[in-house]
């Protein structure tokens, strides 16, 4: 249960970290780290339904992506706003690091397991997101 | 105002090119830089605008009742990072053009004003701690790791900023950024017992990575962009990695020391 707290609220801070350095006014940085904040749930939730890593980044980046387009409605701004620091809890920081680590040991064979983990998040990202986008799409061709 | 004239429609192509430049310049997608112009394009009375962005080019060609076509090309050389306070004030403005449009010197004159604006660099630094800090906690380390991280997610930016204003290229400056990061990092957790090394790079790793450009590329290859998309994509690859060689080396000499 700390576990679980400790990820979401460091997914918040660090997200509201990111949004400062992109120069985020004050009025969204809240609702901003709030979609990272719970898109990192949506990961874990589906994490402890599913396991792997592609399936939990999918569905975190497509939730993401649908938050950030409903936020951006309300509040009248571009989705990229929200998006960009939505997301970011999802980048494979991590495996890119132990990719890195276990190639300087040496450790060839962990090393292809992290570079592939990293692969697969970054994919698995683009893919969730280019889902929604895509349905998106249809909707507003078809009207 | 009459747009017939050839000095209008050179002012207008310049304040166009102006804004496309400062779009790319804060991240903004290729399909949206596209999008903007043309329809300020229209809204200033071409009846067809044709508009080509790439990462490091904007061509635009305007076509009005009567005149002949005018083109002008720009070449651009900024990397563009992601910069949300510029951005918001671009797409108010290309949208207050859009409904009605400015005299083109008011519209030269705000984007002027747009250009010189920018983000005040203690909330840059402030959001490098939280997110050094906060990434190191997420990732798995303890509330000390996250201090550490964070205090080196200061010196990162303070880094990046000296950096910055040498113009040095992107590659050379993650290069030497990412060494000194690392190398620092590690002679601390070699010296601080109970410090998590990994963790504390990981955070920091994440203030550098080209996550987003990674995934910006992505969604530009999706939406029919395949030449920006490819670009983009070959240049963040490359990035990151100049950022694992230099976190790398600096992992090997660590290794040898402690």
């Amino acid at each position: 249960m700390i576990h679980i707290v400790s990820q979401l609220l460091s997914a918040f801070v660090g997200a509201l970290g990111f949004a400062l350095v992109f120069g985020m006014r004050k009025r969204y940085l809240f609702a901003a780290s709030l979609g990272a904040l719970l898109g990192w749930g949506v990961y874990m939730l589906v994490d402890a339904l599913l396991g792997d890593v592609f399936l939990p980044s999918l569905a975190a980046a497509a939730f993401a992506l649908t938050y950030s387009e409903m936020m951006a409605k309300a509040l009248k701004t571009p989705a990229t706003l929200f998006v960009i620091p939505a997301i970011i809890p999802l980048v494979p920081g991590g495996s890119l690091y132990y990719t890195m680590s276990y190639a300087v040991h040496r450790d060839i064979e962990n090393a292809r397991l992290f570079g592939v983990r990293t692969a697969e998040s970054a994919l698995a990202i683009a893919a969730g997101i280019s889902i929604v986008l895509a349905i998106r799409e249809l909707r507003t061709k078809r009207q | 105002m009459d747009r017939s004239s050839i000095y209008d429609q050179h002012l207008l192509l310049d304040c166009m090119l102006e804004m496309g430049e400062l779009l790319l310049d804060c991240g903004a997608e290729i399909s949206r830089v596209e999008d903007t112009l043309e329809r300020v394009g229209k809204a200033y009375g071409a009846n067809r605008v044709d508009v080509f962005v790439i990462p490091s080019l904007i061509s635009i060609t305007l076509n009005f009742p009567v005149t002949i076509p005018v083109t002008e090309t720009r070449r651009i050389s900024s990397t563009g990072g992601t910069d949300f306070y510029r951005l918001e004030k671009l797409n108010s403005l290309s949208r207050e053009c859009c409904r009605e449009p400015l005299e083109l010197e008011e519209l030269r004159g705000r984007l002027d004003r747009v250009a010189a604006g920018r983000k005040p660099f203690s909330v840059v630094l402030l959001g490098s701690i939280l997110g050094g800090g906060g990434f190191a906690v997420f990732f798995g380390g303890t509330l000390w790791d996250g201090l550490a991280a964070a205090i080196f997610g200061a010196g990162i930016c303070l880094l990046q900023y000296e950096l910055g204003r040498t113009k040095l290229n992107t590659v050379a400056s993650n290069l030497l950024v990412s060494l000194l990061t690392g190398l620092a990092i590690g002679m601390a957790s070699g010296l601080i017992p109970g410090l998590h090394m990994d963790k504390i790079m990981i955070g920091d790793i994440m203030l550098m990575i080209p996550g987003l450009a990674m995934t910006n590329a992505l969604r530009n290859m999706l939406v029919g962009n395949t030449i920006s998309g490819t670009m983009r994509l070959a240049e963040s690859l490359i990035w990151a990695g100049s950022l694992a060689g230099g976190f790398m080396v600096a992992l090997a000499i660590v290794d040898k020391i402690f």
